[in-house]
C-alpha cells in the first residue's frame, strides 16, 4: 500500500484517529509519519533489509539526495531507482526492465552473477526451455568428456545437434 | 471446515516425528508475482483486493491429497489467531503486520500454506516432517504448475521469476531445514560446524527466523542464492549439507554417550522430572527442557511421551496456548497453563 501523503513510498505506519466518535484511518510511510505532529513514535534503528541493500548498491540515502537532474521513473509503477533502494524492493516487473543496468551490480553481489537457469513457466512457449536444455546438455557433455565416458558423450552430442537444428542455432 | 478446527489442527510436520532424529522439518518456499499487477507494497487498496480475489479463486480450485484448499482472509482473524499462524510457521510476521487485502490458503494437514499479498503476491510453502526436501520440492513444483494454469506469473528470461526484493529473484526458491543440535551445543561445536555454512551459500537462523535466537538448540538453515542455480541444484546442495550436519550431531551424541554417560543421563532425566512435575514454566524454560527431553528420547535414555517434541514446542507458545484454552491469559497464567499442558503429556 502506498503512503496516503506522498503517494511514493510504502505505507508502513497505520494510524486510527477518533474525533467526535468518528474513526479515520491513515496509512503513511515512516518519513511522512515522522513529519505529522500527531505521532511521536520511536522508530527502532536496527539494520534493516533496505539498509543492507543500500550498502550493496554502494550508497546511502543521505548521499542519494535528489539532484538537479530529474530521475528516471518506471513507466508502469512510477518508482524511481532511489525509491527502490530506499524501500529495498522494486515496484513491479517493469522495474526490472527499466532499471536493468542499475540492478546488475546488486544482483551480482547477492547472487554471484549468472542468469536464470531454473524453471520456465509453461506458457512461455518451448523456446526458452529448449535453450536452457541445450545449455544443460553442453555442460553435461563437458563433464562426460572429462570423465572419458565417450559412449554417453556421443549420445549427448547427438541430442545437442538435434536441439540446435530445432532452435535454429 | 470451521476456522477453529483448521487452526487447532496439528500440522503433519508437528504430529509425525519424521524418520530423522535431527531434522525436525523440511520446507520449500516459492515466491511468485502476477504479471499484471505491481508488487503488493506498490498496490492501491482496490488493486490489492482485486489481486487477492484472483489468487483466492485460483487457490481454492486446487486440491492437495483430495482436500480443497481453505482460504482465510487475514482481516477476518483475531490477533490470537494471527499469532497461532506465526507460531505454527504457516504465516510470517510480515503478513500479519501488513494492512489491506491479504490472506492465507491452507491444505493437506498444513503441508501446504500459501500467503497472498505478503512481500510478493504469492508465497507458496510446503512444510514436511523430517528430511524430505526433494519430496517437498516436488509437491511445491506441482502446485506451482497447477496455479500457472490460471495465473500469469511475472518472469523474464534472464532474471527468471521476478520478485519484489532482488534477493529472491530467479527461482524464487527458498529451501530450508529445521535442525535440532543439542549435542553439538553441549560440546561447544555449533559455531565451528554452522559457521562454515556461510561459505557454502547457506544462511543460519533461529527457530522463528530472522533475528530470532537459537532457542532449544533449534536452527534453520536455508539457501541464500536464488539466481543462477537450478531448483534441483539448490535442493540437492542443501540436502547434502544437512546430511553432513546430521552426522556431526550424531557423532557428538555418541561421544557424549561414551565419555559422560552418567552426566548425560542425569541431565535428561532431570529435564523429564521437571516437565512431569513443574507447576510454572516460562516459554524459555519449556523450550530448553523439551529440547533435552527430545535428546533423551532420541538416544533411547527416556521413554517416549504422549506428544511429539514439535507439538509441545508449538502448543506451549503464548498464542497457541490461549487459543487451545479459549481465553486470554496474562504471562503468569500462561506459565501455569503451559506447565499443566506439559504435565498432561508426560503423566
Amino acid at each position: 500500500m502506498l503512503c496516503e501523503n506522498c503517494k511514493q513510498r510504502e505505507a508502513n505506519v497505520h494510524l486510527s484517529k477518533t474525533v467526535n466518535g468518528q474513526t479515520h484511518e491513515l496509512h503513511l510511510c515512516e518519513q511522512c509519519a515522522k513529519k505529522t505532529q500527531e505521532v511521536n513514535f520511536v522508530f527502532h534503528s536496527g539494520v534493516s533489509v533496505p539498509d543492507f541493500l543500500q550498502a550493496l548498491f554502494g550508497f546511502s540515502t543521505a548521499s542519494a539526495a535528489p539532484g538537479i537532474q530529474q530521475e528516471e521513473v518506471c513507466p508502469r509503477c512510477g518508482m524511481t531507482f532511489s525509491q527502490i533502494t530506499r524501500a529495498g524492493k522494486l515496484g513491479c516487473n517493469t522495474c526490472y526492465e527499466k532499471f536493468g543496468t542499475e540492478l546488475q551490480p546488486l544482483l551480482r553481489k547477492v547472487h554471484g552473477g549468472g542468469q536464470h537457469v531454473g524453471k520456465v513457466p509453461k506458457r512461455r512457449g518451448s523456446t526458452v526451455r529448449e535453450k536452457l536444455e541445450l545449455q544443460k546438455l553442453k555442460d553435461k557433455l563437458q563433464t562426460l568428456i572429462q570423465q572419458e565416458r565417450f559412449e554417453e558423450a556421443v549420445e549427448v552430442r547427438d541430442r545437442i545437434r538435434e536441439l540446435e537444428q530445432k532452435t535454429g542455432g | 471446515m470451521q476456522r477453529k478446527e483448521i487452526l487447532l489442527r496439528h500440522g503433519a510436520w508437528m504430529r509425525e516425528s519424521g524418520d530423522s532424529e535431527v531434522v525436525l522439518s523440511s520446507r520449500i518456499r516459492f515466491a511468485r508475482n502476477l504479471e499484471n499487477f505491481p508488487f503488493p507494497h506498490a498496490l492501491s487498496m482496490e488493486a490489492a483486493k482485486e489481486a487477492e480475489e484472483l489468487m483466492g479463486k485460483a487457490l481454492t480450485s486446487l486440491e492437495v491429497e483430495g482436500e480443497k484448499l481453505n482460504y482465510l482472509s487475514l482481516s477476518d482473524l483475531t490477533t490470537v489467531e494471527q499469532q497461532v499462524l506465526i507460531e505454527k510457521h504457516l504465516a510470517s510476521p510480515a503478513l500479519v503486520n501488513m494492512r489491506g487485502a491479504r490472506g492465507l490458503a491452507l491444505a493437506g494437514d498444513h503441508r501446504l500454506a500459501v500467503m497472498v499479498n505478503e512481500e510478493d503476491h504469492l508465497r507458496l510453502q510446503v512444510l514436511m516432517p523430517g528430511l524430505q526436501l526433494t519430496k517437498s520440492y516436488r509437491l511445491a513444483d506441482a502446485l506451482d504448475d497447477a496455479l500457472e494454469d490460471s495465473l500469469d506469473f511475472a518472469y523474464r528470461e534472464a532474471e527468471g521469476y521476478l520478485t519484489a526484493c532482488p534477493t529472491n529473484v530467479g527461482t524464487g526458491l527458498r529451501a530450508s531445514v529445521m535442525v535440532h543440535l543439542p549435542a553439538l551445543a553441549m560440546t561447544n561445536q555449533v559455531q565451528p560446524v554452522l559457521g562454515a555454512l556461510a561459505h557454502l551459500g547457506l544462511a543460519v537462523r533461529g527457530l522463528y527466523g530472522e533475528g530470532s535466537q537459537a532457542y532449544g538448540h533449534i536452527f534453520q538453515i536455508s539457501n541464500q542464492i536464488t539466481l543462477g542455480k537450478s531448483e534441483e541444484d539448490i535442493v540437492t546442495h542443501l540436502e547434502a549439507v544437512t546430511g553432513q550436519i546430521v552426522e556431526h550431531e550424531l557423532q557428538a551424541r555418541e561421544n557424549l554417550r561414551q565419555q559422560v554417560r552418567l552426566f548425560l543421563e542425569d541431565k535428561v532425566w532431570r529435564a523429564r522430572g521437571t516437565l512431569q512435575n513443574a507447576r510454572l514454566l516460562t516459554s524459555d524454560d519449556a523450550i530448553n527442557l523439551l529440547s533435552l527431553d527430545r535428546l533423551g528420547t532420541d538416544m533411547g535414555i527416556l521413554p517416549k511421551g504422549k506428544e511429539t517434541f514439535t507439538t509441545l514446542l508449538v502448543d506451549t507458545h503464548p498464542g497457541c496456548l490461549q487459543y487451545i484454552l479459549n481465553h486470554e491469559l496474562d504471562a503468569g497464567q500462561r506459565d501455569e497453563q503451559r506447565a499443566r499442558l506439559i504435565r498432561q503429556a508426560y503423566n
